[in-house]
């Protein structure tokens, strides 16, 4: 009886909070012009599937974006998941008081928040500003503490004999590194990888400083570039078609990997 | 051996240690002295003018509004977000097939970018819109001074939501199940249980969440440029909209100065906050 109680709240809860809105973008998007003004819940009156997704296709930047997306996400999650484990090996393993005080500044890059004016100045410095190098750089350096931070505790957390006993038995440092440590560390760096393809994907705020022009511009630029465009009255219906043909790659990712990834974050978060 | 060879570690670290050191240490140190000096798009020429630019931004009465609202979104963000989740983590805490579905549901948000929560919540709450129908009344949520505010911090905690639950549910299954057998043997009732055995134990989530959620608030952006852009009037116009506004106008010396204040916030929340849920940690 309290089991269907809960469920039966859990459930109401959940339709405002998360099926209504998945719901409005859905419907909405299907519908012409002046039908998604009413920002109705209906089904469309008159279905016009073709001409908004064909709009955002052709002017939306989709498709640019898409791709800009990948060429700098991809990028970024494999630097920071290897460069980080490599880390935070030596982080987790070196006594040395240099590497300490490393660690330190990796500490302080999770909790102060990026100075990107200065990032912009110092990328213009490099001739590196508006492009999609000078944003991988910057983002990478701004998101490399916390997967060095959440896995020097794991290393620390592990004894080393393994890893003595391998370079015992001839293994070289970068043997070791792949046979030994990335399986150990691979948790934690699924779990971080997770979080930083989310927070990389959606990334408006940096993308709107350090990514210059429609050519360069990832999918969160060119949904704002596309909704701002009609500034006086949204047009909701085009609106819609660009949040869902933007958030899909995301949720397919997520549809595919959900139990890992459910798992992972509520198993291996606070370990270590 | 070779692995004790201390130098040997080095070139593992070096990579990162270059890419934090250049793209964040370094852009940290030159916001300290940008904020303290004249930089503008029509004089390229950086010179240090001291509290120019906080004594201007001051005047045109820009600064210590953007200050409230920032400290006020933050406050609100963290506390629905908590709110939220910790009643959905106590909800869902065992793992069983129903339970793995609901979360699954709930964590659908958080994949969505915050630009667009705000476009979907603008939809959901215009005037006439579907959760005004639903109440039978017209309001504006996002143009009333009165809820603005609250309603885009909403939208932020309404993003996050899924991944804190899922902290909160790994910080709720880590409390060994003996603690909370003993306590029901001795007579605790559920709410006693969760205020003297779960409460105290799950400090270290709490603490992770609470920090997490607040020093991530204070950067607020996305959800404000997608709904209000900073209005009705300046009652959503955070640090960095008033950043961005200044940016955008050539007074670049003034952005840093309000990028500068945001680090000042996050620092001024943070450390004491960090500080005193470990304390309490070790106490509970």
């Amino acid at each position: 009886m309290r089991a269907v109680l809960k469920y039966t709240a859990l459930t109401l809860f959940a339709i405002p909070w998360v099926l209504v809105p998945i719901w409005l973008v859905v419907v909405n998007s299907f519908k012409p012009a002046g039908e998604a003004a009413e920002l109705g819940l209906g089904l469309p009156r008159t279905w016009a599937i073709a001409e908004n997704y064909g709009i955002v296709l052709d002017r939306g930047g989709y498709l640019t974006g898409l791709v800009n997306s990948l060429k700098v996400t991809v990028p970024i999650v494999v630097a920071v998941v290897f460069l980080g484990a490599a880390a935070a090996w030596a982080f987790g393993r070196s006594r040395s008081r240099w590497l300490q005080a490393a660690y330190f500044v990796m500490g302080l890059s999770i909790l102060l928040p990026p100075s990107i004016i200065p990032t912009v100045y110092l990328l213009r410095a490099l001739s590196l500003d508006g492009g999609s190098l000078g944003y991988v750089l910057a983002m990478t350096g701004c998101r490399l503490g916390i997967v060095i931070f959440l896995a020097t505790g794991f290393v620390r957390a592990f004894p080393r004999d393994l890893e003595d006993a391998a370079a015992i038995d001839g293994a070289s440092r970068p043997q070791v590194f792949v046979r030994i440590l990335l399986p150990l560390l691979r948790p934690v760096l699924f779990v971080g990888g997770v979080i930083l393809i989310i927070n990389v994907w959606n990334d408006f705020f940096f993308a709107l400083f350090l990514l210059q022009g429609s050519a360069n511009a990832t999918l969160p630029l060119s949904l704002f570039q596309f909704a701002s465009g009609t500034l006086q009255s949204l047009n909701w219906n085009l609106v819609f078609a660009h949040v869902l043909l933007t958030t899909l790659p995301l949720v397919a990712v997520y549809v595919v990997a959900q139990k890992r990834v459910l798992a992972g974050l509520t198993e291996g978060a606070l370990k270590g | 051996m070779v692995m004790r060879n201390r130098a040997a570690w080095l070139p593992w670290a070096l990579p990162s240690i270059v890419l934090v050191t250049v793209f964040f240490l370094a852009p940290f140190l030159l916001n300290v002295r940008f904020a303290f000096s004249s930089w503008t798009s029509f004089r390229a020429e950086i010179t240090w003018n001291g509290l120019e630019n906080f004594r201007t931004l001051i005047d045109q009465d820009l600064l210590a509004n953007a200050v409230t609202v920032t400290v006020l979104y933050a406050i609100l963000c963290m506390a629905i977000q908590n709110t939220v989740s910790l009643s959905l983590a106590l909800a869902l805490q065992r793992t069983s097939r129903i339970n793995t579905v609901f979360r699954s549901a709930f964590f659908l948000p958080t994949l969505i970018s915050p630009l667009a929560a705000g476009y979907i919540w603008r939809g959901l709450l215009a005037p006439d819109g579907a959760v005004n129908s639903f109440l039978g009344i017209e309001w504006a949520w996002l143009g009333e001074p009165s809820t603005a505010l609250a309603v885009v911090a909403f939208i932020d905690a309404w993003k996050w939501s899924g991944l804190i639950t899922l902290v909160y549910i790994a910080g709720l299954n880590s409390i060994p199940k003996s603690l909370l057998e003993s306590a029901t043997v001795d007579g605790a009732g559920p709410w006693t249980r969760f205020r003297r055995v779960v409460f105290p134990m799950l400090a270290p989530a709490l603490t992770f969440n609470v920090a997490v959620t607040l020093v991530g608030a204070l950067s607020a952006y996305d959800v404000i440029a997608a709904t209000t852009g900073g209005g009705p009037g300046d009652h959503t116009r955070a640090l960095n909209v008033v950043m961005r506004q200044q940016w955008g106008q050539g007074f670049f010396g003034s952005a840093s100065a309000l990028g500068f204040t945001v680090t000042l916030l996050v620092i001024a929340t943070a450390v004491p906050l960090v500080w005193w849920l470990r304390r309490r940690e070790v106490a509970g």
